[in-house]
């Protein structure tokens, strides 16, 4: 990675892709599963968005599996599919550091569906562990 | 206080070193072949102890556990590949231990054991659910050096030490075992051992508890300490197999018969701490392998993970061990012999050894993460030697199992 008066120069495949996502506290958020490129006034590529879920991530299984996932996936959901603005990364490390919170972002809904139907109704959830 | 904690440690680490494979395994063999294997055990001890370190250390440099970089190494669909490889063989592993622990009460209790079965599961997700994360770890751990009784018994039978290292020492095989069957037991030692839910638990539980680069030296005595004494223990299973049940011919396939050899030389109250040992060590590794299972899913698809949030902000998390503890909770309903679901995960343990190993050894020589930490060249050297007995281990296994129709 090298830094040069347009921002930074990624690798996407060594630096971005796959690599896990934490918000300003430190909570996990999602992996970068797939991001989306602009281009630029000076011609040259950028990050604009990672995307997320198993929509975003099917394709890059490459094949059948790829075509079976994002297929399913897609019955599955008809909500758009959840993204990151690029603007809120702050750094990137051994982990894509944002600096929004984890709960402004609403990007996981299976997790809220998990939390809200499942966890939430068991005796406890609410409780740190003692 | 930093003295405790790093005896807290490896105390920890000696106890939690065992699980039902190595019990089952470490017994089944002593009565078989005697001490003639002791060296499966020793090689695959230094193997975690290299691996686990390096796991630990990228750890607490990155603050990532070994299935966060598997997938960022490997790339989505051979990470995927390798999750549901390595998922299998640890659910695998956790419903052989809920047996485990099922066995244990029913040789405390004489009652059959698949009413304990679900008691065991329901106890082990409120912990899970419920407990914190060092208590989960240093309970278990420190409960298991109850299985220090297979010391004990050792001591009382007398035996000519000089003659039981020279077996380990100048290995030799019985007649009456053919070739294939000695190096198919060799494999399911080494799977014993090595067994890869305990890099995913080790990294993922240095996480939990924030390690840092300061605490790195407490977690490389730990590993460098514990696991070699608790790599004892296993040895002490064999050696007592070896003296009482191996001459007598009795072959191991149950609990029961793991017990004897401390309840012939050691008596009751001996025989009393070896069970509070077989139900701490084996309910222990439970709780780590359903963890893992759950530490592995969450650490490939990016979601929140582990006990330092609350349950709720972590749901698929928790969702996935549950799950995972219900199918393997159902495995053993189905009056599957435990330990024969202990023989086959120790042996696929063996089989999905290189899936773990390789992108830890990669990932440790990475630069970019590790800066000053990665491997220096003697581990590196070390490290590929190991990595090249993993993957023979791994290649021979389905084969031998196949020729020796697992072990018979």
């Amino acid at each position: 990675m090298t830094e040069t008066s347009h921002g930074r120069v990624l690798d996407l495949n060594m630096h971005l892709l796959d690599r896990q996502v934490v918000d300003r506290d430190g909570r996990f958020v999602c992996k970068v599963d797939d991001v989306e490129l602009e281009r630029g006034a000076d011609g040259a590529m950028y990050v604009a968005k990672i995307l997320i879920g198993p929509r975003a991530l099917g394709p890059r299984f490459r094949g059948r599996l790829g075509v079976w996932v994002r297929a399913i996936a897609e019955r599955l959901s008809t909500d758009p599919i959840p993204t990151i603005d690029f603007a809120v990364v702050e750094d990137i490390g051994s982990a894509v550091k944002l600096s929004a919170s984890l709960d402004d972002l609403r990007v996981a809904p299976l997790e809220d569906w998990v939390r809200d139907h499942i966890v939430s109704r068991v005796p406890g959830s609410r409780h740190a562990s003692e | 206080m930093k003295l405790l904690q790093v005896a807290l440690g490896i105390l920890t680490a000696i106890g939690g070193f065992v699980d039902i494979g190595d019990l089952v395994t470490n017994a089944l063999v002593g009565a078989r072949f005697g001490m003639s294997l002791a060296w499966a055990t020793l090689v695959g001890m230094v193997g975690i102890c290299l691996y686990a370190e390096m796991s630990g250390r990228v750890a607490a440099v990155t603050r990532r556990g070994t299935f966060d970089l598997v997938r960022e190494r490997l790339g989505p669909r051979a990470g995927l590949a390798n999750l549901i490889a390595s998922y299998l063989v640890t659910a695998l592993t956790f419903a052989a231990e809920i047996g485990g622990v099922a066995l244990a009460l029913e040789l405390a209790t004489s009652v059959n054991y698949l009413l304990w079965v679900p008691l065991v599961a329901f106890f082990a997700w409120l912990l899970i659910w419920r407990v914190n994360f060092s208590i989960l770890e240093n309970g278990a751990g420190l409960l298991g050096l109850a299985l220090l009784a297979f010391g004990f018994a050792l001591w009382r039978l007398h035996p000519d030490f000089g003659h039981l290292a020279h077996q380990i020492i100048a290995p030799h095989k019985p007649g009456s075992e053919r070739l294939t069957t000695y190096w198919y037991y060799a494999i399911a030692l080494f799977g014993a051992a090595m067994t890869p839910y305990e890099v995913f638990f080790f990294s993922s539980g240095g996480v939990e508890e924030g390690w840092s680069r300061k605490d790195l030296m407490v977690a490389r005595l730990n590993v460098y300490v514990g696991f070699p004494l608790g790599a004892t223990i296993s040895l002490f299973i064999a050696a007592c197999a070896t003296l009482v049940l191996k001459p007598r011919g009795i072959e191991v396939d149950t609990l029961s018969q793991v017990a004897l050899p401390v309840a012939f030389a050691a008596g009751k109250v001996a025989l009393a701490f070896l069970i509070l040992g077989f139900v701490a060590a084996t309910f222990g590794a439970a709780l780590e392998t359903g963890l893992s299972c759950g530490y592995a899913a969450a650490q490939y698809f990016g979601w929140q993970w582990g006990k330092f949030v609350r349950p709720r902000q972590a749901s698929r998390f928790h969702l996935a061990v549950l799950l995972t503890l219900i199918a393997a909770t159902g495995l053993v309903l189905t009056t599957i012999d435990p330990v024969k679901i202990t023989e086959y995960s120790v042996v696929f343990s063996a089989i999905a050894l290189p899936l773990t190993y390789f992108p830890i050894l990669v990932i440790s020589n990475d630069p970019d993460y590790m800066g000053e930490q990665k491997n220096g060249r003697a581990l590196n050297f070390l490290a590929t030697v190991f990595l090249v007995i993993i993957v023979v281990a791994s290649v021979a296994a389905i084969p031998l199992m196949i020729w020796t129709r697992a072990g018979q």
